[in-house]
């Protein structure tokens, strides 16, 4: 069983960075341990410093739920493509529900800044942009575990 | 089941892939792939890198899902993959690892990053991903100027072309300059150098350039050093594309290794070149086993190197290199056999004056360089080269021109000239050419096959340094 207190809080500067912009990669399996993936939009981490909820397109999360609704095990891989910096959040999915329309100016927000980063490394707006942001679908997670993931020697060692 | 084949622009690197990994336990895990790499119609290669989280996972469950994207499009696909072997030799582990180093060397990372194996997967299914959230919806106007923009351009017909215009090239001069003109004309790359082997086993230097401001002749690259060395040394072409993002996701990896106490290595070599080239080749020049110079291509806009184009590329360095080495034979055998004058003629007007009353070049005995009024000219042969021609000068009064030929430089002992395979004309031109950049005051003129004049456009005051 997966523990329900988190062993790690996420800090206020890692919430920050979480809430950057970034790019999202969400992780879950089926009964066969065979992993899927899916890219998210968008998150937001809780006041309780022990929740994220994510956002992403309501097709790729139909994908994911039928694996979370059997096996709770959730990956969340956050990364910056310019400096590469990424945090992996592990943990149990708790639930799904459609994204409000109040939380979609802070979605694209975050869209937003991340086709900037993009912009950066030569990937063009034109390449990123156009996407179709909604609907979203919002699911929340309880984090267990929080590990470093920038490429290197120190990838996958816990943060505290 | 989608053809791999059909996805090569997805292994170029140009956009993150993202790999999905479970441990026997069920724990799901994602992480970021700088490269994911096609081996054959039923496998794919990943690079390991360190012992990470999807290394223990892939250990534990052979069970993979990578995506990646297709760069013209943004279309997303997944590829199911089982993994089967890691490999630390052969052509897909020796392909990755240059790749790798080219990028440590760049980022004074040699050592740490570097590849410790090419995780070999089968590939079970693909699947395209008809909407990926998080990027456009496929574009067909995008993908079909993006196709139309990075069409592939190495084909045999082009490969002729290249061949009847370098045929038309009298001189080894001629030559040089006729493949970077050719490699623009035919093949739109507007960067271009070639670099020729040197009297120094581990050393090239660029002879020609195209599209650079600054020229650069006379550059040096030891072996094992950036893109060139690299190439110099395994005689393998690379390519590497998407060196922005590629130099940024090394530069983590140096940060976070100065973190857990590793010290990367201090010297940075630089990128040769272009100041931010998205994109880089480099393809070695052999003839029969040996090793004559390197040819590198830079682009600054993210040109797909195909999987297919390596072939060409391979029959472009072979053919690049004996049209070279033929043309230095060429103008060995012809050299004149008679005596030239070496009465002093007047200097031609093209020749520039100093400004100084007279140039001071001091010749280090030590260092075999040649300094003018105090500025790195030249080194090696080629200094040894430029000092002999200056003091035979200055023996046949000073001012004016005086002309020699190839074959008295390669009589004379005090140059030392290996007796097979003295480059002395390469020599000659590399001198000529990084003259006009650094010195045009002493110029050298070719004034037929095999022979040419010095020329001053100032007095020159001689000094010999230990």
């Amino acid at each position: 069983m997966w523990p329900v207190a988190a062993k790690s809080l996420i800090s206020d500067e890692l919430a920050a960075f979480i809430e950057s912009g970034l790019s999202i990669n969400v992780g879950t399996r089926d009964s066969e341990l065979e992993p899927d993936g899916v890219v998210a939009w968008a998150a937001r981490v809780h006041d309780d410093r022990a929740q994220i909820t994510i956002y992403l397109h309501n097709d790729a999360a139909d994908a994911m739920l039928r694996n979370l609704r059997v096996h709770p095990e959730i990956a969340a891989l956050f990364e910056r493509p310019t400096s590469h910096r990424a945090c992996q959040a592990k943990g149990s999915f708790l639930s799904a529900r459609p994204a409000k329309a109040s939380e979609r100016a802070e979605v694209e927000n975050q869209i937003d800044k991340f086709s900037k980063d993009l912009e950066a490394i030569g990937i063009p707006r034109a390449m990123s942009s156009g996407s179709q942001v909604w609907p979203c679908a919002a699911i929340q997670m309880r984090v267990s575990e929080l590990f470093e993931q920038t490429p290197g020697p120190g990838a996958g060692k816990p943060l505290q | 089941m989608i053809a791999l084949e059909s996805l090569t622009s997805c292994f170029q690197g140009l956009i993150p892939s993202w790999l999905y990994t479970c441990s026997r336990a069920g724990v799901p895990n994602a992480a970021i792939l700088s490269h994911v790499d096609y081996v054959d119609s039923r496998h794919v290669a990943l690079s390991f890198q360190f012992f990470n989280k999807s290394k223990r996972n892939i250990s534990e469950n052979p069970r993979a899902k990578v995506r990646v994207y297709d760069p013209d499009s943004m279309r997303a696909y997944a590829l199911r993959l089982r993994f089967v072997r890691t490999e630390t030799e052969g052509p897909t582990f020796e392909s990755m690892r240059l790749r790798i180093e080219a990028i440590a060397s760049y980022t004074g990372l040699k050592g740490i990053f570097k590849l410790l194996g090419a995780d070999i997967y089968e590939v079970v299914s693909v699947e395209a991903i008809d909407y990926e959230p998080g990027m456009p919806a496929p574009s067909p106007a995008l993908h079909s100027r993006a196709q139309a923009e990075t069409r592939l351009p190495f084909t045999l017909k082009a490969l002729q072309e290249i061949s009847d215009r370098i045929h038309q090239a009298g001189t080894l001069d001629c030559l040089l300059d006729a493949i970077l003109e050719t490699l623009e004309s035919i093949f739109g790359f507007r960067h271009s150098m070639l670099l020729l082997a040197t009297e120094q086993p581990d050393r090239l230097e660029m002879i020609a350039s195209r599209g650079y401001p600054e020229g650069g002749v006379g550059s040096e690259v030891r072996a094992g050093e950036g893109i060139i060395g690299l190439v110099a040394e395994a005689r393998k072409p690379i390519r590497v594309a998407g060196i922005l993002r590629q130099m940024l996701y090394a530069a983590a990896v140096g940060k976070c290794a100065q973190e857990q106490g590793l010290k990367p290595a201090d010297r940075r070599i630089p990128l040769p070149g272009l100041q931010n080239p998205e994109s880089q080749l480099g393809v070695p020049l052999i003839v029969r086993d040996e090793l004559i110079g390197v040819l590198c291509i830079e682009t600054d806009q993210s040109y797909r190197f195909h999987e297919e184009d390596r072939a060409y590329i391979e029959v472009l360095g072979g053919y690049l290199a004996i049209a070279i080495q033929n043309a230095l034979l060429k103008e060995r055998t012809e050299e004149p056999e008679e005596h030239v004058s070496t009465k002093p003629r007047a200097a031609a007007a093209s020749v520039p004056s100093s400004r100084h009353p007279a140039l001071k070049v001091e010749y280090y005995k030590s260092d075999e360089c040649i300094l003018v009024d105090g500025e790195y000219l030249v080194r090696s042969l080629p200094a040894k080269i430029l000092w002999k021609l200056l003091h035979e000068h200055q023996a046949h009064q000073a001012g004016g021109a005086v002309e020699f030929t190839n074959r008295r430089l390669r009589l004379d002992k005090t140059l030392n000239l290996p007796e097979f395979k003295d480059n002395l004309e390469s020599r000659l031109i590399l001198l000529r050419r990084r003259l006009e950049e650094r010195c045009p005051e002493i110029h050298i003129a070719q004034s037929g096959r095999g022979r040419f004049r010095l020329e001053l456009g100032s007095k020159v005051e001689l000094v010999e340094q230990p």
